[in-house]
């Protein structure tokens, strides 16, 4: 496995794979919000894009603007294969985690 | 007063012009458009024009810290070092101490002017970027050196820092980084953004 995705670079690839062809920059915030249900600064967001991009697990490419972003180019994300494998991994991972255990937990053990 | 350009709503200029200029040359417009749409769309409806101003500033305030927190860490590391070694290990001879101390504050101050320039293509970027810095660093560095004298105030501490240029200098210096920021980045703010359109960075 090569590096395992943390939570918060999983919710931006996630978000990607739900917006499917809308996924750009605001719609991904607001999908992570809505999903962490916090808020969450833009700027967390894009730098997450930016480094899952450089790891070749988003491409991306410019799309239109529109009057109400002063005619600004979108920046449209897609999922790469390497991306699909990430994730694929971290779900693995977790499922492992919880394997033989039944969900949701009634009551932790507070006694060794 | 409701600022208004081509009809909507928009954010203060300054804190947008401060925005784009800690974005990668490549990211500038997208992500810049990306604030915007949403202040318009659904901060300024949902909340009004001040606040979402203030929202705004938060935005831009996030991105600016990621474009500068690990030059503050770095160099607030090096000035609390610096303290650390003169109060613990107390000396008449600081000659050798205060060269590398400088030659290490210059070296952090052009890379953080050049690094800066060189991402966005702005020369002005490097030099606002690496002031921004040393301020976020003087708050660090205050903050280490006050935690430093809270663990350790014992007299032979306390006249180590005071034969060391004193406990003033050490709340003070950090602040006055300024003014080096200002000189050392201008020169690697130009060779920043001047080598990026040498190398043709952006393929023009």
């Amino acid at each position: 496995m090569a590096d395992v995705l943390g939570a918060f670079e999983q919710a931006v690839l996630l978000a990607v794979v739900r917006l499917r062809d809308d996924a750009y920059g605001r719609a991904i915030v607001q999908e992570v919000q809505a999903r962490l249900e916090r808020e969450v600064a833009a700027g967390a967001v894009h730098a997450t894009l930016e480094r899952l991009a450089r790891k070749g697990l988003l491409s991306s490419r410019l799309g239109s603007g529109t009057p109400v972003r002063a005619g600004r180019p979108r920046r449209y994300y897609r999922l790469q294969p390497a991306g699909i494998r990430a994730l694929n991994d971290a779900r693995a991972a977790v499922d492992n985690l919880w394997h033989g255990l039944k969900w949701p937990l009634i009551k932790a053990r507070t006694t060794a | 007063m409701t600022r208004k350009r081509e009809g909507q709503v928009t954010p203060p200029r300054w804190a947008e012009w401060l925005l784009r200029l800690t974005l990668k040359r490549a990211d500038r417009e997208s992500v810049s458009g990306d604030l915007l749409e949403e202040y318009r769309d659904t901060v300024v409806p949902a909340r009004g024009q001040s606040r979402a101003d203030a929202w705004y500033l938060r935005q831009v305030a996030g991105f600016m810290w990621r474009a500068t927190w690990v030059w503050a860490v770095l160099f607030s590391g090096a000035f609390v070092i610096r303290q650390a070694v003169d109060f613990f290990i107390p000396t008449h001879e600081f000659y050798v101490r205060s060269l590398w101390t400088t030659y290490t504050a210059i070296a952090l101050l052009a890379a953080t002017s050049f690094w800066s320039a060189w991402r966005s293509g702005s020369f002005i970027a490097g030099i606002v970027v690496t002031i921004v810095m040393t301020q976020i660093a003087a708050v660090l560095s205050v903050t280490g050196v006050t935690l430093l004298l809270a663990i350790w105030h014992d007299p032979a501490t306390l006249k180590a820092a005071a034969d060391s240029g004193g406990i003033e200098e050490a709340y003070v210096m950090p602040f006055i980084m300024i003014v080096p920021a200002l000189i050392v980045g201008t020169i690697a703010a130009t060779i920043g953004s001047v080598g990026r359109k040498v190398m043709r960075v952006d393929g023009v």
